[in-house]
């Protein structure tokens, strides 16, 4: 609902300001890895000067994998009534990450492995005092 | 250090008893322990106990209040929770009081009535300022069988792992099940009712999903030179590995938003660890397992716990399966007990359901479900988080 008002999933998740939405990650400058959502240190077991800074990952990926969400997932998600099937998949970045998320506008017979999808952020569910809960999300480009 | 036995196992039925307190539970599953050793409960000198997820500020403290439940006697007492690791991890905290000479004759108990449905969330009363993976994931609504169904995907993909392939897990978990008294679901499935039965979380289906149970275990622990005052037959313990997750394990175990895969590090590695470890512990390999208990949380864990465990090599588990390898009478029998599949997850003290079924079938006494002429037993628990437990036994 477009009058409802926004509640994000949580802080510190993806950034708006050059328009449009950005996943926020952990680099570490030492080891090159990539850590979401972002962290105060790099989990590298063999990396040791453990340097990291926050940026922005690219926007753009490939799904690797999928699954269907066939049932209502349980609380703290409202579903909707009647519920209709949510798509999840695992996307990979080109930075090598692989990052969880909902498909935005994606049935489960359009969803295909090998698909370039871009971050998006939008509504998980409407939850009982009518707020929309907001996080990234992923849609075909 | 001193090598450790099992004198005494005692099994509560898995099933649903909304009229039965979990203490309750917990005290009839000790009693039988205790008789089957002939152990008294003023014998024991030290209880571990699973720390529950939903029982609230008792279930935490679950050894604490059955120790007040079977009379209180100032014993030492341990509250663990390692997921749905907690029996196998309770399992090796037992060995190594019992190995150190630290504690005489052990006690490790565990109950639990695990939540109806899907596992829901728990709540977070000091919320970080970057959300938690548990947090984002619950609001994304990724219960824990989308998880397994991501990884089934990759199977599918990789090796050719079908549908059908899965169906025909149940039925053969649903064949062993039913043999077992203990066992919540005791009958045979179809593969066409299987097949037939509702997609949850594709590729996994309803059946394929095993449920959630309430259930309690006992086991009573203590050297082998002590067993010998006990029983002439004790079960002897070869091997208790835990097992954690090695950095850039591709899987995304429960409850990750992001995977950072490495080249070369196994898919649940937390499993891959425990097992070999496990392995390693007991100076013996998978040729020499007569019957493995595995986690059949859904009929993924199965073919891939094959191959994690090495009974079969990379995506070779649905052509084992096809052959029967898995059958009772074939070549490793896989939860001649039912599994998780029939028994359903009773989180805490699911460990418990395996070690009783290891213990009575090293002892011959399993009836029509009987592995003939087993010698050694393996099981290994999965739990979320990267918590993994490997036990081997020998008669």
């Amino acid at each position: 609902m477009a009058d409802n008002k926004q509640v994000l999933i949580g802080e510190n998740l993806f950034d708006m300001s050059g328009g449009e939405p950005a996943l926020i990650v952990t680099h570490c400058k030492s080891c090159g890895d990539y850590f979401f959502p972002k962290t105060f240190t790099c989990h590298n077991p063999e990396c040791k000067e453990k340097q990291v800074e926050d940026t922005l990952l690219s926007r753009r990926g490939v799904i690797e994998n999928y699954s269907i969400m066939n049932y209502p997932p349980p609380p703290p998600f409202v579903a909707k009534d009647p519920y209709e099937p949510i798509v999840c998949a695992a996307v990979q970045f080109p930075e090598g990450i692989v990052i969880i998320g909902m498909m935005e506008n994606m049935t489960a017979d359009q969803v295909k492995i090998g698909m370039e999808v871009e971050v998006t952020v939008g509504t998980l569910y409407t939850n009982k005092n009518g707020e929309d809960i907001i996080a990234w999300k992923f849609r075909a480009v | 250090m001193k090598d450790v036995a099992i004198i005494g196992v005692g099994l509560h039925p898995w099933g649903k008893f909304p009229e039965k307190p979990w203490t309750q539970m917990a005290k009839e599953a000790i009693d039988e322990a205790l008789a089957d050793a002939g152990v008294q409960w003023k014998d024991i000198g030290f209880v571990i106990s699973g720390s529950q997820l939903w029982g609230g500020r008792k279930g935490i403290y679950s050894g604490t209040y059955t120790e007040e439940v079977m009379g209180n006697v100032g014993v030492p007492v341990v509250n663990v929770n390692n997921a749905c690791a907690t029996g196998g991890t309770m399992l090796t905290v037992a060995a190594m009081a019992v190995a150190s000479g630290a504690a005489d004759l052990v006690l490790a108990v565990s109950a639990d009535k695990s939540a109806k449905g899907f596992f829901p969330a728990l709540p977070v009363y000091h919320e970080e300022p970057v959300p938690s993976d548990d947090t984002l994931r619950w609001n994304m609504g990724l219960p824990n069988p989308v998880y397994w169904a991501l990884e089934m995907r990759k199977r599918m993909i990789k090796y050719g792992d079908t549908e059908e392939h899965l169906a025909k897990v149940k039925v053969l978990m649903s064949k062993h099940g039913k043999l077992n008294p203990k066992a919540r679901y005791q009958r045979e499935f179809t593969l066409e009712e299987v097949l037939n039965s509702a997609m949850v979380t594709d590729p996994l289906r309803l059946y394929e999903i095993c449920a959630t149970s309430d259930g309690a275990g006992a086991a009573i622990l203590c050297s082998k030179e002590k067993a010998k005052q006990f029983t002439s037959k004790p079960i002897y313990m070869m091997a208790s590995a835990l097992g954690s997750p090695l950095y850039g394990d591709p899987t995304a175990r429960i409850p990750v938003v992001s995977i950072n895969p490495k080249p070369g590090v196994p898919v649940i590695s937390e499993s891959w660890v425990a097992a070999h470890r496990a392995y390693e512990e007991a100076g013996i390999g998978p040729e020499d397992i007569d019957f493995v208990e595995l986690p059949d949380n859904s009929a993924w864990h199965v073919l891939q716990y094959i191959e994690t465990m090495d009974f079969c090599g990379e995506g070779e588990a649905c052509a084992c399966l096809n052959r029967g390898d898995f059958a009772i009478g074939g070549r490793i029998p896989v939860c001649p007990s039912g599994g998780f599949s029939s028994f359903g997850e009773a989180t805490m003290a699911q460990g418990f359901a395996q070690l009783y079924e290891m213990v009575l079938q090293l002892r011959g006494v399993c009836g029509p479900r009987q592995v003939e002429g087993a010698k050694v037993g393996m099981s290994e628990v999965y739990g979320a988080a990267g918590n993994n437990a490997a036990v081997i036994l020998r008669k």
